[in-house]
């Protein structure tokens, strides 16, 4: 842990650098716009993940349905997107909510079972009602928004406006994770049964944190959905769960550029590896036991441990230092600074 | 004699067929240091999982300063003034020092912690209380330190400290002393002591020396039943205690 890099301003420091430096980078707007929304649903999957110990295989509901509230939403009732996207951000915490709220009856296994449950039963509703959701084919023709008069129909117009959004909401997720509600969070992953002793409703705080999780995850799913103009059923996948997890395992946990690393390197492995190899996702799932067995904080732990090393560690044989070696406890301070 | 702060009335447990507790009525006198002596297997923690609301009794009354806490949830009687340590060491172990005794503090106004936005240097009390306990345990030099790196003394002291940061009336103490080394125990047994002072304290100890000491009332249980309650010595000296104690008794010798 290099705690100066945990520090709020240097989060969204680095996530507001990671938006400017996209553009010059990469090739392709909606991939990179991709990243972003992807980013978003990681870090609202991290608050479930991370900083409550909750694994959650309903989060591709939540983003399935912002998806559908766009279609809906800009298309059925004709609503302006800013609107609709606010529409988007309750619906998702009040779906998130009631998910939520039967789910962490239980705990461990079942719990992870109930929301798997929640997943499918989703899943087959969006199938089944197509007048709806457009059922196989998904919700189709749906708008980018508009900003002074113009449609954002240009990938790098369009991921400005994702941007914005998104470092919007970084900083509100930031506000959450740094409050005394996201503190009461990391008590209650580390011991819940603690954490109800001493007077927390532990139960009621788990069920705001599924609120909260949702209405960003169903936020992220709207832009997604405005992104490539259709709802496509595979958002409310279970296999979106599976891909938000996996973003954030390959991120690291309880730490939120970490999920916008998590999801950048999951999504431009992709792209290049699918170009390549019609079996990527056979590389994919060797990074991940790779990451679970020796990297279990991940890519941000990754660079957490090469910055230590690079700037704590003098090589052994440095013929400049003195012979008497420095007790590695005089190093402690340093590192914990 | 006052009326009690905590006390049950015709107390019992069962898990399925098997009885726990049975028939224990307790009268805790206010600001007062209570111990809990017994074999092994003799309802002790079980008869404070009840206290706490931890688990439900099956008949039977808890009342807290008069009122019924019977149905009451764990929760909300940490919010009335009752408050507990673990016998096996229970904290947040990522978390540093201070922020376990904020937590504490702050349980006793949970839902104050629920919006989202609030930051914890709104609530200076419980930034105030971890302080002052840092302090009062001899921990400030390890403020900074995630839990789970203290050494098994340090981790009890913090253990017994988040039950006093929540600044309850009753402090439930579950073997405070477990496992711990001499220059530890001296230090725990002051701190209880004073503890009485100004909080009522009914703790469960292995260790006699510690429980003839500095206990106003002892009961003694045995079987999921109180065998005698009175002062230290007149428990020491009695013969029902002195049977009951022969060969059953894992820790702790009787005569201090």
């Amino acid at each position: 842990m290099i705690p100066v890099l945990d520090r709020p301003l240097v989060q969204f420091g680095l996530a507001t650098a990671a938006v400017l430096i996209l553009p010059l980078v990469m090739r392709s707007g909606t991939l990179a716009s991709e990243i972003l929304i992807f980013g978003l649903a990681v870090a609202a999957c991290n608050l479930l993940l991370g900083y409550t110990g909750l694994l959650s295989f309903g989060q591709g509901i939540f983003f399935g349905i912002g998806s559908y509230v766009a279609g809906l939403g800009l298309v059925r009732a004709g609503l302006p997107a800013p609107v609709m996207l606010a529409v988007s951000l309750s619906v998702g915490a009040l779906v998130a909510a009631v998910v939520g709220w039967i789910s962490i009856r239980r705990q461990g296994v079942y719990f992870v079972m109930l929301t798997l449950a929640f997943s499918q039963m989703f899943y087959f509703l969006a199938y089944t009602f197509s007048g709806i959701t457009g059922g196989d084919n998904g919700f189709l023709d749906i708008p980018r928004p508009t900003l002074v008069g113009t449609r954002l129909t240009d990938p790098w117009t369009y991921y400005a406006y994702v941007a914005v959004l998104f470092l919007v909401l970084f900083a509100a997720l930031q506000r959450v994770a740094l409050s005394t509600f996201g503190r009461t969070l990391l008590a209650i992953r580390d011991n819940e049964a603690r954490a109800g002793a001493i007077g927390y409703p532990v139960r009621a705080f788990k069920v705001a944190a599924f609120a909260i999780s949702g209405a960003v995850t169903a936020f992220a799913g709207a832009l997604h959905a405005m992104l490539i103009g259709v709802a496509p059923l595979s958002n409310i996948d279970y296999h979106t769960s599976e891909t938000l997890l996996i973003m954030t395992i390959i991120g690291g946990s309880a730490n939120l550029f970490a999920s916008l690393l998590g999801a950048g390197a999951y999504l431009l492995a992709a792209d290049a590896l699918s170009a390549i190899w019609p079996r990527w996702l056979l590389a994919l799932g060797l990074l991940l036991i790779v990451i679970t067995l020796f990297l279990q904080r991940g890519l941000w732990g990754l660079i957490e441990r090469a910055i230590v090393l690079v700037t704590q560690a003098p090589p052994p044989d440095d013929p400049a230092r003195p012979v008497v070696t420095p007790p590695p406890v005089a190093h402690a301070p340093e590192v914990a600074r | 004699m006052s009326a009690p702060l905590l006390a049950t009335e015709a107390l019992g447990v069962r898990y399925g067929s098997f009885v726990a507790l049975q028939d224990v009525t307790l009268r805790i006198a206010e600001n007062s240091v209570h111990s809990i002596i017994g074999p092994n297997g003799a309802g002790k923690t079980t008869l404070f999982h009840a206290l706490t609301g931890r688990i439900a009794p099956s008949g039977g009354r808890i009342t807290l300063g008069g009122r019924d806490i019977t149905r009451t949830s764990d929760h909300e009687r940490v919010r009335l003034g009752l408050a507990r340590s673990f016998q096996v060491t229970s904290l947040f172990p990522t978390l540093s020092v201070r922020e376990n005794l904020r937590l504490a503090a702050q349980g006793k106004t949970p839902w104050q912690a629920l919006p989202p936005w609030r930051r914890t240097e709104a609530n200076r009390p419980a930034l105030a209380m971890a302080e002052a306990m840092l302090e009062r345990l001899d921990l400030t030099r390890v403020a900074l330190r995630a839990a789970g790196e203290l050494s098994h003394g340090q981790q009890r002291r913090l253990e017994v400290g988040m039950a006093m940061a929540a600044a309850p009336k009753v402090i439930l103490l579950d073997e405070p002393t477990s496992g711990m080394g001499i220059d530890d125990i001296a230090a725990m047994t002051v701190l209880i002591r004073d503890l009485g002072r100004d909080h009522t304290v009914l703790f469960i100890e292995h260790n006699m020396g510690i429980v003839m000491n500095i206990s106003d009332t002892v009961t003694v249980m045995r079987a999921g039943r109180v065998l005698v309650e009175g002062p230290p010595g007149r428990v020491r000296d009695d013969p029902e205690v002195r049977r009951a104690y022969l060969g059953n008794m894992i820790t702790g010798d009787l005569v201090p």
